[in-house]
């Protein structure tokens, strides 16, 4: 049996790990596969093929038999992803169902997931903000979570590599705290949108919108054409899957990519269970997996594990990880584990309508938007909240048809329709004070299909962010009523953390292994042969979109491990 | 053997003596393809004629010509809420008998000018004491209305004849100079 035993380890074992194929996995493995590494990407589900997958990427409106909306009783069974704006009749298939996977929400959350290759990364909405120090000293100075024991300039080379490889289109704009990148060409601000700009300018010199640098490419093709990828034709239709490649997914770009340098082998269906630790040797040796079909139980073994299953499930895989050792899971010395979890607060918007500009209007399609970086509490504390928003921001001429009549009237209005004003509107992204209370745990009773104790998430809002809301709110109508936008109306939607698709934290980087879990380069304090690169690394939240941030802190964790390897 | 039939046969069996209403639409059998809403044929057709009253093909073709009445049933069995979906159905069971009473004749045999003022007017009479009933009416021929219009907007003759849809514009332009009236 010995034989078969060591057969059995020989087989399993690869230089690298990578628990995930979405957003920072993909670019884990492909890091390590073009370092020459044998890697093994554990995706929990089905694969999805670049341009093979995607069966409604090409299909017109009137092909969809609801036009787009997602039947009743399938709404009703799964209230938590109907909430999602981008689950609709033509990317339904990329979601997960309420009813497959469940959890259990002590205090209201809508887990947002996407179990297939790439994960959410073909979901995405591709919003690519790098992120300065007014944010990563943001704890430090405000008092909040733990300094995070990197900077900016730690960062900096890496969001310029991940930049290049996926594509980014933006405008230089200059800002200190939205630094610029390794830019493709901007998409155009529309008319609406320069108008706001100079009112700004005039105005309200410290604040200013830029267009938002978006994962897509608008030029370079040469370049990318080695990826098999090409041009944005704005399509917008991103989420069922780009047939162009215009924006990046893993699908698309990294996973392709790393399977070219014959290092890659990817399970598909694999849920892992947990990671082995060895005792003696004192590091992790590798995971266990459970096929997700048979229901059979495998282990995998390597050299150095990286952790990439999306923030909740990531905190779920080091919590179920115990042994003598870490009896609290794994390398939870501090207890801080699944702990300081943090969200993006996107309750709040605003719209209105403006009535000059008459003689313009907008043509095509646009993958981004306006971006309205943060402006409060920037360079020194000014509000009686902690932190503040960034917020989107966009204008565009719509057309007005009388849909009053019936009969010939009717059908007149709908044959003519007429420019109408142009509809401006904004959304918050606030950012979140990570709190102790605000956790995921394991259940102590219900377990799911594989006997994983299923996951218990407990966050919500706090005063600080019914004040950013307020301000928001606030700020925002005034500077519309000041700029001559009429009809403005405010809203609230009170949603439930989660919505936002941001959730981050639980093993949380820090200088400290008392009170946190990663150190400086993702490591496990404890395990260091552990890394962890996706949302659940998170110190604090920032208000930038988060995924390129992950990305950045995948490669450089895996250059990192590549280093120091044994 | 369906009931319709069953009752049939019956009639004929006992020379007449059971009579059949006239127009009792539970007669006649389910339409499988719509099953939330337990209607017939007949409450199909009265639907049709309500699209083609909405669109009767003056500027643009005609509602029945894209079969949007399917389209219209579609969405009211899949997409909407139980009470959304009980109110329409009872709206659609009641719609002929209303216009009965209140305009004096049945909207399937109205023309398209008379059915056009009872679709008007069943939207703005004053509801008394039949209010549960007018609400229905109305938020029936309202949700046909919806649903008509998103039909007709992103049927493939709109989208391709009328207002094409363009499935990779490959350009965005920001400040787009236009004639202004």
């Amino acid at each position: 049996m010995a034989n078969l035993n060591t057969k059995y380890k020989n087989e399993n074992t690869y230089d690298a790990i990578v628990i995930g194929s979405g957003m920072s996995g993909g670019w884990a493995a492909k890091e390590f596969c073009e370092k020459g590494l044998k890697t093994l990407v554990l995706e929990r589900g089905r694969e999805v093929i670049h341009n093979k997958d995607y069966p409604t990427t090409n299909m017109m409106p009137w092909e969809f038999e609801h036009r787009g909306a997602m039947p009743e009783p399938i709404k009703k069974e799964n209230p938590v992803v109907s909430r999602c704006y981008a689950f609709k009749e033509d990317t339904q298939h990329f979601f997960v169902r309420d009813t497959e996977h469940p959890y259990i929400q002590d205090k209201p959350f809508d887990w947002i997931r996407g179990y297939q290759t790439g994960g959410k990364s073909l979901l995405w909405a591709r919003q690519v903000q790098r992120w300065s120090n007014f944010d990563f000293e943001g704890p430090a100075r405000d008092g909040f979570a733990v300094d995070w024991p990197i900077r900016y300039q730690d960062i900096a080379p890496w969001y310029s590599h991940v930049e290049k490889f996926i594509g980014v289109s933006g405008n230089k704009d200059g800002k200190a705290n939205l630094p610029d990148g390794e830019f493709l060409p901007p998409f155009e601000l529309t008319a609406g949108e320069k108008y706001f700009k100079s009112f700004l300018k005039a105005n309200y010199p410290e604040r200013e919108i830029v267009v938002a640098r978006c994962a897509h490419i608008t030029g370079n093709q040469e370049f990318y054409a080695k990826q098999g990828r090409g041009m944005c034709q704005n399509r917008t239709l991103c989420q069922r899957g780009c047939p162009f490649g215009g924006y990046f997914s893993s699908n698309s770009s990294t996973l392709p990519w790393a399977a070219k340098t014959g290092n890659l082998s990817m399970q598909h269906h694999a849920v892992v269970h947990s990671i082995i630790y060895d005792e003696e040797k004192g590091k992790a040796t590798g995971v266990r997996v459970i096929d997700a079909q048979t229901n059979e139980m495998s282990e995998y073994f390597a050299k150095v594990i990286f952790v990439n299953a999306s923030a909740l499930n990531t905190n779920l895989i080091l919590l179920n990880s115990t042994s003598n050792r870490f009896p609290n899971g794994l390398g939870n010395d501090s207890g801080v584990l699944g702990k300081y979890m943090a969200f993006h607060n996107y309750r709040a918007g605003i719209s209105g309508q403006f009535d000059g500009l008459k003689e313009y209007t907008t043509e095509g399609r646009r993958p981004t938007s306006g971006y309205f970086p943060r402006f409060r509490n920037v360079y020194k504390q000014e509000t009686n909240f902690l932190r503040g928003y960034a917020a989107g921001f966009s204008a565009s001429r719509g057309m007005v048809t009388d849909y009053s009549g019936i009969g010939a009237d009717l059908e007149k209005g709908i044959k003519n329709p007429e420019y109408g004003p142009w509809r401006v509107g904004s959304h918050m992204m606030g950012e979140t004070i990570p709190k102790e209370e605000s956790q995921v745990s394991l259940d102590a009773g219900q377990k799911d299909a594989w006997g994983i104790p299923l996951l218990k998430v407990s966050m919500d809002y706090d005063q600080n962010d019914e004040d950013m809301i307020k301000d928001y709110l606030v700020e925002m109508a005034e500077m519309f009523e000041a700029a001559g936008f009429t009809n403005i109306r405010t809203r609230d939607d009170k949603r439930a953390p989660g919505l936002d698709i941001h959730e981050m934290g639980g093993a949380r980087m820090g200088n400290d292994p008392k009170t946190s879990v990663l150190n400086k380069w993702n490591q496990i304090h404890a395990c260091p042969n552990v890394y962890v690169t996706d949302g659940a690394c998170m110190t604090s939240t920032s208000t930038q979109n988060p995924s390129l941030t992950y990305m950045a802190f995948a490669a450089r964790a895996v250059d990192h491990a590549v280093k120091h390897m044994g | 053997m369906d009931r319709r039939t069953a009752m049939r046969q019956l009639a004929i069996l006992t020379g007449g003596a059971t009579l059949l209403p006239a127009c009792d639409f539970s007669e006649e059998s389910i339409l499988a393809a719509y099953k939330q809403l337990n209607i017939t044929a007949s409450h199909k057709a009265l639907i049709k004629k309500l699209t083609n009253t909405i669109f009767p093909g003056v500027n643009l073709i005609k509602a029945e010509e894209i079969q949007l009445e399917d389209f219209v049933l579609v969405m009211s069995n899949d997409c909407l809420n139980e009470d959304q979906q009980e109110a329409y159905v009872k709206g659609l069971k009641q719609f002929d008998g209303f216009c009965k009473d209140n305009f004096d004749k049945k909207f399937t045999d109205m023309g398209q000018i008379e059915a056009e003022n009872a679709f008007r007017k069943s939207l703005e009479i004053e509801s008394g004491n039949e209010k549960e009933e007018v609400e229905a009416i109305r938020h029936f021929l309202a949700t046909t209305k919806r649903f008509a219009i998103q039909g007709y907007l992103n049927s493939e003759y709109f989208m391709t004849e009328i207002q094409p849809y363009e499935l990779v514009p490959a350009r965005f332009i920001g400040s787009k100079k236009i004639e202004v009236s």
